[in-house]
């Protein structure tokens, strides 16, 4: 490996192809590698890993991977709140930007076949976890029961919407939605996530079970005290948690918790993991 | 190890003999005690300080530059990477083992680990390491080293290319020895003569003589672990009462040899260029780990304070590979505003855990 | 290391200084308005252009129509031709550095009752003296390495006072913290000499030899009544005796105050020399009084003579004697009267046509009401930079400088200490020091200037101003610099003034006015308005804004409030259940601003704090009169 070959900062140059929007300031990015080579090893990716993605003159940052590796297409969805998602949300089709990665341990599919996955997401929480849903989708016969829990503040703040119908629809697989505040036209439950749960009919096994929970640090919190509640062990509720990031290998320090990097060590930890991590999250 | 002598009017043949192929740099005498690394020139080359202060801004940016451009982007329809390699050899005449210590710490951060650095790597193949053994009670070593206490001195056992020790006698005599095939072939050159057993004895006295020179040669670091096991009852009042002390300088992590953060930029340089610049980042900074969108995880000082000794001296590297991130310099002691440099947060805590365990045993 | 200022240790800012010089945003030619454009020119011809106009303007409307404004920033070469060539080539006393603070306050009363306007000790005193008072700085975050200083002193015995309207870092480590309210300093330190005289704690020695003036003093401070300041102050009495206590029975003691603060007005600084006065901290290692200045050349700018009322050396325009001297040594004429300030030359009744303009942006700073509309009136405006400042906008020629680091030239710190800053890395192409872009213009207008080096100019720096006449180059590369008076009997400087007895001029007391209360706070606008800093928003903000680090850190306190804020007491914030981040709006009695709040226990309970970079706000409520604004808080939106 040297500078000019095998360059661990250097990116490889992608080819927006489509902008999306989704809720009010989240937008998807639809891209593809202009090197084919390049794109056959970043498909090598996992659900639960993340890229860094380079906006030429305005930065470089960390994104998650919301598209399962089953999937087609190769995406990003990003809130437009820094400088750099700034000028990512002006790009248009058939602009270039850089890209980075796959990176991050990503989460161990292999290891939850034959378990039930209970996934619980809370606003633009559901992007990661995205991939662990569509990938267990697709590969249903390896896993147990699926249920998902998702939540937002109002029916204009659910992501992927068009997934979601997709889902409601499916059988063989659960899905409950919530708002905190709804309009005339929601008909469904409200209130916190937590609140699905208890609802009737819900049931959640507890043993040989996963949840992966992700969501904004408030909802975590309560998700968290009633998961245990209902029995459910650290070693087996895993999260992807997010810091700033400048390198994405574990060398620039920014993401570093206690005894890991969340870029190398994570993303993903169980929550037996986050616990000793020696600091507080 | 096979010694070899070389009297101290040569040492300036080792400087042109590396002239030819390197870069070289050595410290100079400043005013005061104050010592400078600098470019070896024919002007200068006789002035090199052999004994002197270790220079406070430290040699790791041989290998880890302040600042950095490590790619030139161009934007566009037609978008551009180039990236910008480090063909240059340096050789640093005059490296102390403290430092050594911290070029080898950086090397296993750099290139160990999951990732190699690709730029890291390219800098320490061009470099060439001369270390300096600290002998000279007066000038060389200052009441705030305290190499011996993180086994980092007063001589590297490795991890330089050439070593060179003045013992300190009439004869005028330094005895090298060489580290690495480049210092190998260096020290064959003609103006070396071989050591003899006289000559390593008297390196051991010396060294034993020098030990004296620390406040504590007492190894009171490696006992830490001990104390980081009772670290989550040190007092928050104890960690407030620290970060008090902290003026947010940022200096101990730009000072220090073991310290690896960065952070990268990218800068216009016109007409639609863009050079991205790694440069050096310091996690004393409250916005070190403030995220887009507002969330700060370490907002407060003493959060910082605290996880900057949690991270060298315990979490991050003894607890994965039994070693510390503190090679004993005395550099963030003598830069600190508020004099909570390494040793002295030791010393505090040490003091409330000595307390604690005092009750433990009651 | 060894640097008896700061023993090698550095602030936040001070480790990203060398990012100005290698900042992408530097300006790279020379500028010169054509058909409404700036447009890049040669130096020559930008020279030309400005001679010519400068004459024609003098010509017209006489050399009272220009004006001159330079930052406490350039070197003491800059300063000095500068304020040489407005003096003895234009002919017009209108030159100023805009620290109007510093001069009216600092300049006047420590002139009036000291007799020289600096520094009296050295900063390293700080660990020699037994007692500290600190003044109304955050200095952790102003002048780091001071605080530093200050707090390793501490930890080694020094006691700690810190007076002042808001809680920061150092004030944890104090011993007393007089936790006054924002603009009554001048009632504490009346309150404390009255203490020391009834008490008997004053050095009656020092005031018999070395003061006058005590008996009027005596009579002033009769009418003082401790109870009524300890309650204008809002500071229990015991409180302020316990100080007044340790700073008397600590000695020596020394007295710490930034100089350009708008609180500590004038009777408010004589008030605290009247302090020292009384306790003899004066004269010896460890004692005395530092005005702090948080410019690195404000000390140096004043002694250059880059004031309105003063030339070189403090030699006032008017004395005739005295001018008629350095007019020998310049064999040029000065004009005789007073001339325009930074705020006079910018005010909408000025008649300054022409402004030549150093490193001064009128059009971002807070002090002034509306340079813009001032400034688009001009009809010739030179602005000397290194970056395309918001001012350039209305510029005619721009000229861009060398930067620190690629000149050698001379700065004077806040302790006197004149120093050399060394020429490290050659300028860009064909950029010279400002003032050697100065003589450009001053030859083309018919002076006969040969500075071949800043050696020259340096030499008649020494040769006009008495307390530089030791100064060479040689001189101050010898060791740290020298503190002034350095001259040919003190080639090794001064570091500590007053020292001598014999011969010595007499200090004098001074009488204050007790204002009666303002209509203050009351009801309807309850809160006092203090201003500052905050780390990262340095003045004008050049450093910041080309630092990488340290553009991140300021650009988190924007992204964090991208429209402002303000500090609010965590307990006034409750009572008014406003939260963290809430929209608010402030109103005085003369307008209204909106911004946010940001709720935070530093802030004294009933006073608001406004940072310097909220300019809206400033200007709105009205800056006019800082220590009488009152407002009120009430939620936005």
């Amino acid at each position: 490996m040297s500078c000019k070959n095998g360059n661990l900062y250097q990116p490889s140059i992608v080819v927006l192809d489509e902008v999306r929007d989704e809720i009010k300031d989240v937008k998807t990015f639809f891209f593809h590698f202009e090197n084919k080579t390049q794109e056959d090893t970043f498909r090598t990716f996992m659900p639960g890993q993340f890229a860094m993605v380079s906006i030429f003159g305005a930065g470089e940052m960390a994104i998650s991977l919301p598209p399962s590796p089953t999937e087609d297409r190769l995406f990003f969805t990003t809130r437009k709140v820094g400088s750099v998602t700034n000028a990512m949300h002006g790009l248009k089709p058939g602009d270039k930007f850089g890209v980075r990665g796959p990176y991050g341990n990503g989460f161990p599919m292999k290891d939850y076949e034959g378990r039930n996955l209970i996934i619980v997401a809370g606003g633009i929480g559901l992007i990661p976890l995205r991939s662990v849903i569509l990938y267990a989708l697709h590969n249903r016969s390896k896993y147990g029961k699926i249920q998902v829990f998702y939540g937002s503040r109002t029916p204009t703040d659910l992501m992927y919407t068009e997934n979601l119908s997709q889902w409601q629809e499916d059988k063989g697989f659960e899905c409950y939605l919530t708002v905190d505040k709804p309009d005339e036209s929601w008909k469904r439950n409200v209130g916190v996530v937590g609140s699905l749960f208890k609802l009737p009919g819900v049931e959640m096994p507890v043993p040989d079970t996963t949840v992966f929970v992700c969501g904004p640090p408030i909802m975590f919190r309560f998700v968290l005290a009633d998961l245990i509640t209902m029995g459910f062990k650290d070693e087996n509720m895993v999260s992807t948690l997010e810091r700033y990031m400048k390198c994405g290998v574990g060398k620039c320090g920014h993401c570093c918790i206690g005894v890991a990097y969340v870029c190398t060590d994570g993303p993903v930890f169980t929550l037996e993991q986050i616990r000793k991590l020696g600091e507080v999250i | 190890m096979r010694g070899r002598i070389i009297h101290k009017s040569d040492l300036v043949k080792i400087v042109e003999a590396l002239m030819k192929t390197h870069r070289v740099v050595a410290p100079f005498a400043g005013r005061g005690r104050d010592s400078y690394f600098d470019v070896v020139t024919n002007e200068n080359k006789n002035d090199i300080a052999i004994h002197v202060a270790n220079p406070y801004y430290p040699p790791k940016r041989y290998v880890f530059p302040h600042m950095h451009k490590l790619m030139t982007i161009k934007a566009g329809d037609k978008p551009s990477i180039e990236p910008n390699c480090v063909d240059e050899k340096v050789a640093v005449f005059g490296m102390r083992s403290c430092d050594v210590e911290g070029v080898f710490h950086l090397d296993r951060f750099y290139l160990g680990n999951a990732f190699k650095d690709t730029y890291y790597e390219e800098f320490r193949n061009n470099l060439f390491i001369v270390n300096m053994v600290c002998t000279d009670t007066k000038t060389d070593i200052d009441d705030d080293c305290f190499c011996v206490c993180a086994d980092a001195g007063t001589a590297a056992k490795a991890h330089f290319d050439l070593q060179l020790m003045d013992l300190h006698d009439e004869s005028g005599e330094f005895l090298a020895v060489a580290g690495s095939e480049a210092g190998e072939a260096l020290i064959s050159q003609p103006f070396f003569r071989k050591a003899t057993l006289a000559h390593v004895s008297r390196r051991k006295s010396v060294l034993g003589e020098v030990r004296k020179r620390f406040k504590t040669a007492t190894s009171w670091y490696s006992a830490v672990t001990k104390y980081i096991t009772h670290g989550g009852e040190i007092k928050d009042a104890t960690w407030k009462k620290i970060g008090d002390r902290c003026l947010e300088c940022g200096a101990c992590s730009y000072v220090c040899p073991a310290c690896t953060c960065f952070t990268v930029t990218d800068r216009p340089a016109g007409d639609g260029t863009f050079n991205r610049v790694r440069v050096w980042d310091a996690c004393a900074l409250s916005g070190f780990t403030r995220m887009a969108g507002g969330h700060n995880p370490r907002k407060a000082v003493h959060d910082r304070r605290n996880r900057r000794f949690f991270r060298k001296l315990s979490h991050y590297f003894i607890q994965r590979e039994f070693t510390m991130a503190c090679v004993g310099c005395g550099r963030c002691v003598r830069v600190c505003h508020g004099d909570i440099g390494m040793p002295q947060v030791v010393e505090i805590l040490r003091r409330e855990t000595a307390a604690l365990l005092q009750q433990e045993k009651a | 290391m060894s640097h008896p200022a700061n023993h090698g240790r550095l602030c936040v800012r001070g480790w990203h200084v060398h990012e100005v010089a290698s900042s992408p945003d530097r300006l790279r030619t020379p500028l010169l308005r054509k058909n409404g454009d700036l447009v890049p020119v040669t130096f020559d011809e930008a020279y030309d252009a400005i001679a010519e106009n400068l004459s024609k303007i003098k010509k017209q409307s006489g050399p009272d129509a220009i004006g001159f404004l330079d930052s406490a920033r350039v070197s003491n070469e800059d300063g000095y031709i500068l304020q040489k060539f407005a003096r003895t080539v234009v002919g017009t006393n209108n030159i100023d550095q805009g620290t109007s603070f510093y001069r009216t306050t600092t300049v006047n009363v420590l002139r009036e009752m000291l007799g020289i306007a600096a520094a009296t000790n050295p900063l390293e005193d700080v660990f020699t003296s037994k007692a500290i008072i600190l003044n109304e700085i955050d200095i952790g975050q102003q002048l780091p390495t001071l605080g530093g200083a200050i707090i390793r002193a501490h930890l080694a015995g020094t006691k700690l006072i810190v007076v002042g309207s808001r809680r920061h870092r150092v004030t944890e480590h104090a011993d007393i913290f007089l936790n006054i309210k924002p603009g009554t300093e001048l009632f504490l330190y009346a309150a404390m000499a009255k203490i020391i005289v009834d008490r008997g704690l004053m050095d009656l020695d020092f005031i018999r030899t070395r003061c006058k003036g005590y008996e009027s003093f005596l009579q002033n401070i009769q009418s003082f009544d401790i109870l009524h300041a300890a309650h204008r102050c809002d500071v229990a009495p015991a409180l302020i005796e316990q100080a007044v206590l340790l700073y008397c029975q600590n000695k020596p003691g020394m007295l710490l105050y930034p100089s350009a603060t708008a609180d500590i007005d004038h009777d408010a600084l004589s008030a605290m020399v009247n302090l020292v006065l009384l306790s003899g901290n004066l004269g010896k290692k460890g004692s005395g009084i530092l005005p702090l200045s948080e410019h690195n050349n404000a000390q140096g700018g004043c002694d250059m003579g880059v004031m309105p009322n003063c030339l070189p050396g403090y030699v006032k325009v008017t004395d005739a004697t005295k001018r008629a001297s350095i007019e020998k040594c310049w064999n040029a004429v000065i004009p005789q009267s007073q001339g325009r300030d930074a705020a006079e030359m910018l005010d909408s009744a000025s008649p300054i046509k022409a402004l030549w303009l150093d490193r001064h942006n009128p059009v971002v700073s807070a002090s002034y009401k509306d340079a813009v509309e001032q400034i688009k009136k001009m009809d010739f405006v030179v602005l000397q930079n290194l970056f395309l400042t918001k001012t350039a906008q209305f510029a005619h020629v721009v000229l861009p400088v060398a930067a620190y680091g690629e000149e050698d030239v001379t700065f004077t710190s806040t302790e006197r200490r004149v120093q050399l800053a060394v020429k490290a890395i050659e300028p860009p192409k064909g950029f010279v020091s400002a003032w050697q872009q100065v003589v450009a213009v001053a030859n083309r207008m018919g002076a006969r200037w040969d500075y071949t080096s800043p050696r020259n100019v340096l030499a008649e720096i020494a040769e006009v101003v008495p307390d530089y006449s030791g100064v060479t180059p040689e001189n101050l590369g010898r060791d740290y610099g020298r503190q002034w008076p350095c001259t040919q009997d003190l080639p090794l400087g001064t570091p500590i003034l007053f020292t001598e007895s014999k011969n010595s001029r007499l200090f004098s007391f001074a009488t204050v006015s007790m204002t009666p209360p303002e209509a203050g706070a009351n009801q309807e606008f309850p809160f006092a308005l203090t201003f500052g800093h905050s780390l990262y928003y340095w003045h004008q903000n050049t450093l910041v804004r080309h630092s990488e680090t340290l553009k991140r850190e300021y650009g988190i306190l924007l992204l964090d409030f991208p429209e402002g804020f303000v500090e609010i007491n965590d307990e006034d914030a409750k009572g008014m259940s406003i939260r963290d981040n809430q929209k608010i709006k402030i109103v005085s009695p003369k307008g209204s601003a909106q911004t946010f709040a940001r709720v935070t226990s530093e802030v004294r309970k009933g006073s608001i704090f406004i940072p310097f970079f909220l300019q809206d706000v400033m200007k709105t409520i009205g800056r006019d009169n800082v220590k009488n604004t009152f407002v009120r808080i009430e939620k936005a939106g």
